[in-house]
C-alpha cells in the first residue's frame, strides 16, 4: 500500500516538474519577443487611451511635446509657454469637464491664452474624449 | 448472497446521489456567481444601477449571423459608472459600432455560443480563434475596412502601408495591394561595380539604412555567385546605348576640374537633390543614398543617367533636369569627386566558378528575384510564396511552429515571423524586413484581417476604383519627364510626398507658381522633403501654369473679393487676439514653425481659396491639422481681407 502512495505521490510530482519545465521555456521565449520592443508600452493601454495617442502624437504633440512636458518643437515660439501635462499638482485638480471644454474650445473659451487652438470643429466628441483620456496619462506615477 | 445485496445497497446510494448532484451542478455555473456578485457591486454603488436577473443572456447580430453570449457575465458594457471597475464588468470603450448590432465576437474572436471563460476566450479543442489580444485588436476592422487608410485603426493603417511599400505581392497573392515599381536590372553589368553589388546583395541596409530590398541573407558563396551572374547582364533592355563620357568632364589640367567641380557641387546644392536622396543618412528618403554613390556606379552610367534617367531606368521617378551640357559635366564630376565609398575595400581579381551561370541563375529563380526586378524578360515564378488572402482564417494545426517554442497562436506565429523569417525553418526563403516590433505587429494586424468571413455587403467598406487621370499632350509629356506624380497627387494618382495639386489654381496665384518654379521655396521651414529646382525654361513653365489654370480649378472655389481698410483692421485683431493664429504661422519673423509661413500670402492665395479654406480646411485637405475654428462670415471675411493685405 505503502509503495503504491510513494509511487502515486512521485508520478504526480514528475508529472508535475515536466508541465513546469515545458511552460517556462514556452513563456521565456513569448516574453523575449514581446518586450524588445521600444513600444513595449503600447499593450498596456486602453483603447481610448491608443486612439488618444495617435490623435495626440498627430495635433498636440508639436506643442506640447511628445512627452507631454509643454516643450514640443513649436513650444519655442509660444509665449505663455504650452501647459505640462506631467505637472500632477495642476492636472489632478483639473476636472475632466474643464479639461474637455478646453480641448473643445480653445484657449480662448476658457479664458486661457488664444494661442491654444479649439479643436471643438476639427475633432468629433469621441475623439476629444479619446485625447483627454491620453492626457491623463502623463499626470500619472509610471510604474 | 448477502455481500451482493450489500454491494446493490451500496451502488443504489451512489446512483441516487449522481442523480441529485447533476441538477445541483447546474445552479453552480460560473456565470451565475458572476450575476450575483454584479449585482452585489451595483447595489453598494451609489449611482443607480439596475441589477440583472439570473440567466444566459446573448446579443443575436442578425446580418453577421452571430450569436455572442459573453454579455452573460460582461454586465456593466452600458454602465458609465463601470468605467473602473473590475472584469467582467467594466464598461466598454467608446467606439463607433453599437455592440448591439455587431455582437462581440466579429471584432474580439473567441467562442461567442459559450459560457464559461475559458471556453469563451481561451484555446479550446475544435475552436482556432481564441480571443484576440489587445494588441492585434485592429485586424478585426480590416475585416469590412477594405480602404487604404482606416482612420480609427491606425496600426491597420500603418500595416497596409508597409505591405504595400515592401512588395509582399510581389511572391504573395494578396487582394487589394499594387506591385511597387522596382528597378530593372537590364544593363547592371555596365552599371555597378561587382565589389559593391556583392556586399549590396548579402546586406542592402549596410549601404542604405532604408533600402527597400529586403536581406536574403545570402552566404558569401551565393553572394558571389549571384553577382557574377548579374554582371553579365551588360546591355539596356530599351535598346539604350550608353553614351561616351565627354572630354570636358575630364579635363587634363587640376584647377580645370577643381572649377569644374566647384560649379556642379552648387549646382547639385540648387538642384535639391537632399530632398529624395539621402546622403549619408541624412536628407530625404524618397531615392536611393548618395553618399557613395560614386563607388557603386560608373562613371559613364553617372553621366547618362543624369541626361536622362527615364532612358536607362524606365519608369523611375527620377526628374530629369533641364542642366546644360557643361553643367552636367560639373554635376557629374562633382558627384564622382565627392561621394566615395573609402570602406569599399579593393578585392583581388576574382575567378568565377565556371558554372556560375547556371548557378547564379538557379539562385535568382530560387529567391524569386523576378517577382520585384525585370531581367532579360524573365516571367515572374508563379505561387512562390503562400498565398496570403485568407491567412486569418489559417489552423493552428496548418503551421509549422518549428523549434521555436512560443507560444502557439496566429498572431504571436505572424509576428515572430516577420520578425525573423526563418526562425521557424531555417531553409525557408523569405527575407528579412528587418521590421521593428511596432510595425511587425502592423503587418500581423493587416494579414490577419484577411478572412473568408462572410460579410454583407452593405457593412463593408472598399476603396474607391483607381484613379485613371492620366494627362496629355504637352503638359502630360513635361509630367512624365518631371516624374511629378512621384511626390505629387493629382485628380487621385500620384503620391502624397508633396501637395495635392488637384485644385492647386484655385488655391495660387498664377503669378506666384511661376516665381516658384525659378526659386522653389518652402513653405514650411521644417519640411525635409522640398521642391527641387528643375531649371525649367519660360515656355515649359508657361505650359504648365495655363494646363493649372484650365484643369486644377474648381469654379465653386471662385470667389470676388473686395478689399477694404475696415475689414483688415478687424481682421488683424481676429489673427492675433481671437484665434491666436501666430501659434502655428510665421508671420513677419515671429510665431509657430507648424503651418506655412503668411509673409507676402496675398500674393501667393487666391481670396475665394481662402474663404473656403478658413470656413472648413478639411474639405479642401482632409489630412490638414488646421483647427476647424467654425467661424461665422464676417469673420472670414475680415480675416481674408487682413491675409490678402499682406502682399
Amino acid at each position: 500500500m505503502r509503495t503504491l502512495v510513494v509511487a502515486c505521490v512521485l508520478q504526480i510530482l514528475v508529472g508535475c516538474s515536466n508541465n513546469n519545465k515545458s511552460t517556462t521555456s514556452a513563456k521565456d521565449t513569448v516574453r523575449v519577443v514581446q518586450d524588445s520592443g521600444a513600444n513595449a508600452l503600447l499593450p498596456s493601454l486602453t483603447y481610448e487611451e491608443r486612439q488618444g495617442r495617435h490623435l495626440y502624437m498627430k495635433y498636440c504633440a508639436v506643442c506640447h511635446g511628445t512627452e507631454g512636458k509643454g516643450d514640443g518643437f513649436n513650444a519655442f515660439n509660444l509665449d505663455p509657454k504650452p501647459r505640462d501635462f506631467t505637472d500632477s499638482r495642476y492636472m489632478s485638480a483639473l476636472s475632466d469637464a474643464r479639461l474637455l471644454e478646453t480641448i473643445s474650445q480653445g484657449g480662448r473659451g476658457v479664458n486661457k491664452s488664444v494661442l491654444m487652438p479649439s479643436w471643438g470643429g476639427r475633432l468629433t466628441t469621441i475623439e476629444r474624449t479619446y485625447v483627454m483620456a491620453f492626457i491623463r496619462l502623463f499626470g500619472k506615477p509610471k510604474n | 448472497m448477502e455481500k451482493g445485496r450489500t454491494y446493490f445497497a451500496l451502488s443504489s446510494v451512489v446512483l441516487l446521489v449522481v442523480l441529485a448532484i447533476s441538477p445541483l451542478k447546474d445552479s453552480f455555473r460560473e456565470w451565475k456567481w458572476y450575476q450575483y456578485e454584479y449585482n452585489g457591486l451595483v447595489s453598494a454603488m451609489p449611482q443607480r444601477i439596475k441589477p440583472t436577473d439570473i440567466g444566459i443572456k446573448q446579443v443575436w447580430a442578425r446580418t453577421l449571423d452571430r450569436i455572442d453570449r459573453c454579455v452573460t457575465c460582461h454586465l456593466g458594457l452600458k454602465e458609465k459608472a463601470l468605467a473602473e471597475s473590475k472584469q467582467p464588468f467594466r464598461s466598454h470603450p467608446r467606439i463607433y459600432h453599437d455592440f448591439e448590432d455587431f455582437g462581440c465576437t466579429i471584432c474580439h474572436e473567441g467562442q461567442g455560443p459559450a459560457t464559461s471563460f475559458m471556453e469563451s476566450v481561451g484555446k479550446v479543442k475544435y475552436w482556432d480563434k481564441p480571443i484576440f489580444p489587445k494588441e492585434y485588436m485592429e485586424a478585426s476592422c480590416g475585416k469590412c475596412h477594405k480602404e487604404a487608410r482606416v482612420l480609427q485603426a491606425p496600426i491597420l493603417t500603418l500595416g497596409r502601408k508597409l505591405i504595400e511599400e515592401s512588395n509582399c505581392v510581389a511572391c504573395h497573392k494578396l487582394e487589394g495591394y499594387s506591385k511597387q515599381w522596382v528597378p530593372g536590372l537590364d544593363g547592371i553589368g555596365s552599371k555597378v561595380n561587382r565589389n559593391w553589388l556583392v556586399r549590396w546583395l548579402k546586406n542592402p541596409r549596410g549601404y542604405f539604412a532604408k533600402a527597400k530590398m529586403p536581406n536574403f541573407l545570402l552566404s558569401d558563396e551565393d553572394a558571389n555567385l549571384l553577382a557574377d551572374f548579374l554582371m553579365t547582364f551588360k546591355s539596356f533592355g530599351s535598346e539604350a546605348v550608353l553614351e561616351p563620357i565627354p572630354k570636358k568632364l575630364t579635363p587634363a589640367s587640376a584647377s580645370d576640374l577643381e572649377k569644374l567641380v566647384e560649379l556642379g557641387s552648387t549646382r547639385f546644392r540648387e538642384a535639391r537633390c537632399i530632398s529624395c536622396h539621402p546622403i549619408n543618412g541624412k536628407g530625404g528618403y524618397v531615392a536611393t543614398e548618395l553618399g557613395k554613390v560614386a563607388s557603386k556606379v560608373s562613371l559613364q552610367w553617372l553621366y547618362n543617367y543624369l541626361k536622362n534617367p527615364k532612358r536607362l531606368q524606365p519608369g523611375v521617378e527620377m526628374p530629369r533636369y533641364r542642366l546644360k551640357e557643361s553643367e552636367l559635366n560639373a554635376v557629374t564630376a562633382y558627384m564622382q569627386s565627392e561621394f566615395i565609398d573609402y570602406e569599399l575595400e579593393e578585392v583581388p581579381p576574382h575567378a568565377p566558378d565556371p558554372a556560375y551561370h547556371e548557378k547564379g541563375l538557379a539562385l535568382f529563380k530560387k529567391y524569386n528575384c523576378s517577382g520585384c526586378h525585370e531581367l532579360g524578360g524573365m516571367k515572374k515564378a508563379e505561387e512562390m510564396g503562400p498565398e496570403l488572402t485568407s491567412i486569418g482564417d489559417k489552423k493552428l494545426y496548418e503551421i509549422d511552429f518549428g523549434k521555436d517554442s512560443i507560444e502557439h497562436t496566429l498572431p504571436l506565429y505572424l509576428f515572430t515571423k516577420l520578425k525573423d523569417p526563418r526562425v521557424f525553418l531555417a531553409t525557408m526563403k523569405m527575407p528579412k524586413y528587418e521590421f521593428t516590433d511596432e510595425e511587425s505587429r502592423a503587418v500581423a494586424v493587416a494579414l490577419l484581417g484577411n478572412t473568408k468571413e462572410l460579410i454583407p455587403e452593405e457593412l463593408k467598406v472598399l476603396p474607391g476604383p483607381p484613379s485613371t487621370y492620366s494627362p496629355q499632350g504637352e503638359f502630360g509629356k513635361l509630367v512624365d519627364d518631371l516624374a511629378c506624380f512621384g511626390c505629387h497627387t493629382m485628380f487621385g494618382r500620384g503620391r502624397l510626398v508633396a501637395t495635392d495639386l488637384t485644385l492647386e489654381s484655385s488655391q495660387a496665384q498664377g503669378e506666384w507658381i511661376k516665381g516658384y518654379f525659378r526659386v522653389p521655396y518652402s513653405l514650411r521651414p521644417i519640411l525635409t522633403e522640398r521642391m527641387p529646382n528643375l531649371f525649367l525654361n519660360d515656355r515649359e513653365i508657361q505650359v504648365i501654369v495655363d494646363y493649372m489654370e484650365k484643369v486644377f480649378i474648381a469654379d465653386s472655389l471662385e470667389q470676388h473679393f473686395e478689399n477694404d481698410q475696415t475689414r483688415v483692421t478687424k481682421g488683424k485683431i481676429l489673427f492675433y487676439e481671437k484665434y491666436g493664429c501666430q501659434a502655428c504661422h510665421q508671420l513677419n519673423l515671429k510665431g509657430g514653425y507648424v503651418g506655412p509661413a503668411l509673409d507676402k500670402v496675398g500674393s501667393r492665395l487666391k481670396p475665394g481659396w481662402i474663404i473656403h479654406w478658413l470656413k472648413d480646411p478639411q474639405a479642401l485637405n482632409p489630412e490638414s491639422i488646421e483647427p476647424n475654428n467654425k467661424m461665422a462670415d464676417d469673420e472670414v471675411e475680415a480675416l481674408t481681407a487682413f491675409l490678402m493685405s499682406l502682399k
